[in-house]
């Protein structure tokens, strides 16, 4: 892979701060413990704690000063106003919660007609959670498997068309996904904030991320 | 040393209030460099704080007697491991420990928290930051426990009290800390929600486990605090409702209350108001906790003592937590309104509410029980005492209503429970206690009030049973295992559930030991050389009592020989020891305990012994079923622990886990609760040469059973049982009274002529002001009924417009694909 697409900045690859304060914590503990053997065994873990909490305040205070003076960009994967952290997360607890409604409809602790509103409920916001990933980690995946679909139909309708042509459906496929995810967003747009794209409630009025009325 | 000390406190007040502002600043500004510093600037006062305790252990290690806090509480002969926990033995260093672990917890929270909950973080950080700048005005200003001497430095110190040396004492204070500084951080994250508006359940998520932990390290704590009671003060009890015990007990009913409604927000997004104000609660109560040890309000013997100033900053303090939190509350009503209504009262969500109900009643209760006497000096000028009996006379049937839901809340339905439902859920569990209760009642045991603990402890077992059970079949019917891996993975796939359940159990074995203190015996018994007594089925022997010295201390031991039911067992020890360096202080009382499972036998000897003709006075207690309460506590932090675990902690579902490994950690457990070490005495000015010889008559006893000791230093006893000086005269005042034939109630009036007010009841007078310490309790509990009954009709009107739902599958049959396979995948 070129280092065009590769994430990783220069700087990662050299010795990072932190680890300075780390080396240098360490030197330090052991240079002390030589110059205070004699003074007991107290003495020397007592020094040797003290030279790893002042690495730990040098780490801290770098941690504190390096934001506002660096330009580093922020990496963190974002999807709408949220993290993709946060969206895995909230995914996998709906699911937990989907599981446990079963458990409690097998021991005949929910009623069937409550446990396929509840179940309901959490599926779509699942599904929704799920959309949102999707569409989260680029079109890329998207196009990619949408493609994988149309050429497996394609190579048996017609033969190969030449390059261009096959460029220009792949393009068309592209269009055409892109499209259909947009629709599929417009069709839920009672779920879908206009605002930061967060899935919410069939129900709801405002929306749970950002306060905006739906 | 002290000047480092002194500064790195000061820095850290400096770093915490750039952190909080630059924080709202960022979130403000949606400037990600401004929150990324606050974030370091957050844990750069971790690293601060570390330094600074490092600084203060390290002042103690070395004895550097030029800080006065180190001369107070170390000397130079004192063992090293009390040195070190000497950090937290006194006011000031107790307050630096509790920044210290804010600070560690803190960042703990925010680190594992950064990416899922990013929209919170920043005021996260404020809120908690925040809270350390208070802890740390008070110190920096006030309380500096790097203050040294002015002029001479003293050679030695004064060292740890002798009875503060001790293993339960030195673990005692950090694990009431860690659930009281716990509780810190669910409150940061509610705010954090208010403030933003995210509103939905992503900031109960981050704050359960949080609060479960807090809530462990609080019931240790207090659990603890029990056991040293009970080893240790020499009275035969656990639990003397003192201000301070209640001090710890109140945000542990709060918190329980969150632990189990925060489910019913999880289910069915309900209780969302309420959810908020709990954890505002919560964490309130844990700093109104440490107002009312600290500041001198309440008279109690585990009290720091009396300070005004830091009353006073203390209250601006919590007047601020409460204006600002229950503003954001108000201001964010509309976002909070639940999105469901209470279909049944026969469900579950109706028995969390019911649970909450009394649980926040109890905290109430104890909450106003303790602040009597303050607010009746307040009002009317003279403090009036409320002491155990009013407290156990309305906590008994508390408990029991809370150990009845216990049981019967599993069983619910979630939304509403039908006719046969109820029918096959709750038919064994009623089969179990009905016979329990048969049982009981025909073993002669009371039915109130321990006939009917032992019945519902039999159903709470019963249902819990039934629940491993029936889990365990339906688990082994979709996955084709046999029964006891089932279980296993059952309770490895439902954590929380089951975790709890177990913690149910614990609590099941705790009300079993306060169900045999019904039945306790206790007798005093003056003995000469080879005298015999008896108590319940003991026969006691008095063979002697020798002094012995080991250059620390000079002990008296009394040599008992005990039989049961004629049969001989074995010598019991109890003695009294007087410390060289602290002759002036209280003998301490070594406790002599015979532990079983049905019963413990408690013998103290008292301090009239008269060597000469060996004759002692021996109080002797019989406390039955007592130590199923410290095992009980050994299952619930199994229990716990069991739903701390992570989601992927059990992947290996299926495997088969060695049961002996449960077991080993229960019995493991129990055996270091109950290897307790019997050391330690109150502060209690004890008079050597008091016995307290029987009552006259009836009324005489009856009078010595209301009236307690106004000496101050002991917990408002008896005077039955006190032994002090102030108690003999008190007596002998009686025993004058008695004898010029004057009746009950006139001779509480005389009393009043003499002490000038009602302080020597135990319980106040039901007249007046006094009425409302009666009444209260009424008032209190039927504004619960209403309150919910009010919620309860209000959300029960079904809306007008509830949004029909949309079919039941999805439109996309290759995400339904997906979203099955992953659901399959999770198990």
């Amino acid at each position: 892979m070129s280092s065009a697409t590769s994430t990783k900045s220069a700087e990662d690859s050299g010795l990072q701060t932190w680890q300075f304060f780390l080396l240098a914590a360490l030197g330090c503990a052991t240079a002390v413990t030589f110059l205070a053997r004699g003074q007991g065994i107290v003495s020397i873990i007592l020094l040797g704690i003290l030279m790893i909490t002042t690495a730990a305040v040098g780490i801290a205070v770098l941690r504190m000063v390096r934001p506002l003076v660096s330009s580093e960009e922020d990496r963190t994967v974002m999807i709408g106003h949220r993290t993709r952290a946060a969206l895995e997360r909230e995914k996998h607890l709906t699911l937990r919660a989907i599981k446990e409604l079963e458990f409690d409809r097998a021991m005949g602790k929910l009623a069937e007609a409550d446990f396929q509103e509840m179940s309901t409920r959490l599926r779509m916001r699942a599904a929704g959670l799920l959309r949102q990933l999707d569409a989260g980690s680029g079109y890329r995946d998207q196009i990619e498997r949408d493609l994988a679909a149309r050429l497996k139909g394609s190579r048996y309708d017609s033969g190969s068309a030449g390059s261009h042509n096959e460029m220009q459906t792949d393009t068309g496929s592209a269009r055409l996904s892109a499209e259909r995810i947009a629709g599929e967003r417009e069709a839920s747009a009672e779920r879908l904030c206009a605002n930061c794209s967060t899935v919410n409630d069939a129900d709801a009025t405002f929306c749970k991320s950002c306060g905006v009325k739906l | 040393m002290a000047s480092l000390g002194s500064f790195l406190l000061l820095a850290t007040f400096v770093v915490c209030s750039y952190s909080a502002a630059v924080s709202v600043a960022g979130a403000r500004r949606r400037s990600r460099p401004l929150i990324e510093s606050g974030v370091g600037a957050f844990y750069l006062t971790a690293a601060l704080m570390t330094v600074a305790s490092a600084v203060m252990i390290n002042a103690f290690l070395t004895n550097d007697y030029s800080i006065k806090y180190v001369a107070h509480y170390s000397d130079s002969v004192q063992p090293l491991f009390y040195k070190i926990t000497s950090y937290w033995g006194g006011l000031d260093g107790s307050i630096m420990f509790w920044v210290f672990l804010l600070s560690i917890f803190g960042t703990l929270a925010v680190y594992v928290n950064r990416e899922r909950h990013r929209e919170l973080i920043p005021y996260v950080v404020a809120t908690i930051a925040v809270v350390q700048m208070f802890f740390l005005y008070l110190m920096v200003v006030h309380k500096n426990p790097f203050t040294t001497f002015l002029t001479t430095v003293p050679a030695d110190g004064n060292g740890l009290n002798p009875l503060l040396q001790n293993y339960w004492m030195a673990i005692h204070p950090p694990s009431l800390y860690t659930g009281f500084v716990g509780m810190t951080i669910p409150f940061a994250f509610c705010i954090a929600a208010l403030v933003t508006g995210h509103l939905d359940d992503s900031w109960l998520r981050a704050v359960r486990r949080w609060t479960m932990f807090a809530w462990l390290f609080l019931t240790f704590g207090l659990t603890l605090g029990m056991i040293w009671a009970y080893e240790v003060l020499g009275w035969g009890g656990y639990w003397g409702w003192d201000p301070v015990e209640n001090a710890g007990l109140l945000p542990w009913f709060t918190a329980t209350a969150f632990l189990h409604s925060v489910m019913v927000q999880e289910r069915r997004s309900m209780l969302r108001v309420w959810n908020v104000i709990l954890v505002i609660t919560t964490f309130f109560l844990t700093i109104f906790g440490t107002f009312m040890t600290r500041s001198g309000v309440v008279q109690s013997v585990h009290a720091f003592g009396d300070d005004p100033m830091l009353a006073r900053l203390f209250t601006i303090f919590m007047v601020a937590i409460l204006t600002f939190s229950f503003g954001l509350v108000i201001y964010r009503l509309p976002l909070l309104k639940a999105r469901n209504e209470l279909d049944s009262w026969v469900s579950r969500e109706a028995a969390f509410l019911v649970n909450n109900w009394v649980l926040l009643f109890a905290a109430l209760f104890v909450l106003f029980g303790t602040m009597f006497p303050t607010l009746s000096e307040a009002i009317m000028g003279q403090r009036l005492t409320v002491a155990a009996p009013f407290f156990n006379k309305w906590l008994i049937p508390i408990g029991l209503i809370l150990l009845f839901l216990t049981g019967v809340g599993p069983l619910l339905a979630w939304r509403k429970s039908t006719v046969r439902n109820l029918l096959e859920q709750f038919l064994w569990p009623g089969v179990a206690t009905a016979t329990t209760l048969a049982a009981t009642t025909a073993l002669g045991i009371p039915v109130w009030a321990p006939g009917l603990c032992f019945a519902l402890c039999a159903l709470v077992t019963a249902t819990i049973v039934q629940e491993f059970l029936r889990g365990g079949n339906v688990r082994r019917r979709n996955t084709g295992t046999d029964l006891f891996t089932a279980i296993i993975g059952l309770v490895g796939r439902n954590k929380r559930r089951y975790g709890g359940y177990i913690v149910h159990l614990g609590i099941v074995l705790i009300f079993l030991g306060f169900a045999g203190s019904g039945s306790k015996k206790e007798q005093l018994f003056r003995l000469k050389l080879h005298d015999q007594a008896t108590i319940g089925a003991f026969t006691l022997r008095n063979d002697g009592v020798k002094v012995s010295d080991d250059g620390q201390k000079q002990m008296a031991t009394a040599y008992i020989s005990v039989s049961q039911n004629g049969k001989p067992i074995e010598s019991m020890y109890p003695g009294r020891s007087v410390f060289r360096k602290h002759e002036d202080e209280e003998a301490r009382t070594d406790v002599a305990i015979r532990r079983s499972l049905a019963q413990d036998l408690y013998l103290v000897l008292a301090p009239d012994v008269d060597f000469g003709t060996q004759t002692i006075t021996l109080q002797a207690f019989v406390n039955p079923l007592v130590d199923w309460i410290w095992l009980g506590f050994g299952v619930l932090a199994f229990g716990t622990g069991i739903a701390l675990l992570p989601e992927r902690a059990y992947s290996f579902a299926l495997a088969k886990l060695p049961a002996e490994a449960a077991t080993t950690a229960v019995v493991l457990l129990a055996g270091l609760l109950l290897s307790g070490v019997s050391l330690k005495a109150q502060q209690h000015q004890v008079d050597p040469n008091v016995a307290v010889t029987p009552s006259k008559n009836a009324l005489e006893e009856q009078l010595r059973g209301e009236m307690g000791c106004v000496c101050g230093t002991c917990a408002h006893e008896a005077l039955t049982k006190c032994t002090c000086g102030t108690a003999q005269q008190m007596r002998s005042q009686l025993r004058a009274q008695i004898d010029q034939g004057k009746g009950h109630d006139e001779i509480i009036q005389a009393f009043i002529g003499i002490y000038g007010g009602q302080q020597f009841l135990q319980a106040p007078i039901d007249k007046g002001f006094n009425r409302v310490a009666w009444l209260f309790p009424y008032v209190l509990g039927a504004t619960g009924v209403f309150a919910i009954g009010f919620a309860a009709i209000k959300w029960s009107h079904h809306s007008a417009a509830a949004p029909p739902e949309t079919s039941a599958t999805l439109d996309d049959p290759a995400l339904e694909e997906r979203l099955n396979d992953e659901l399959r995948d999770l198990d």
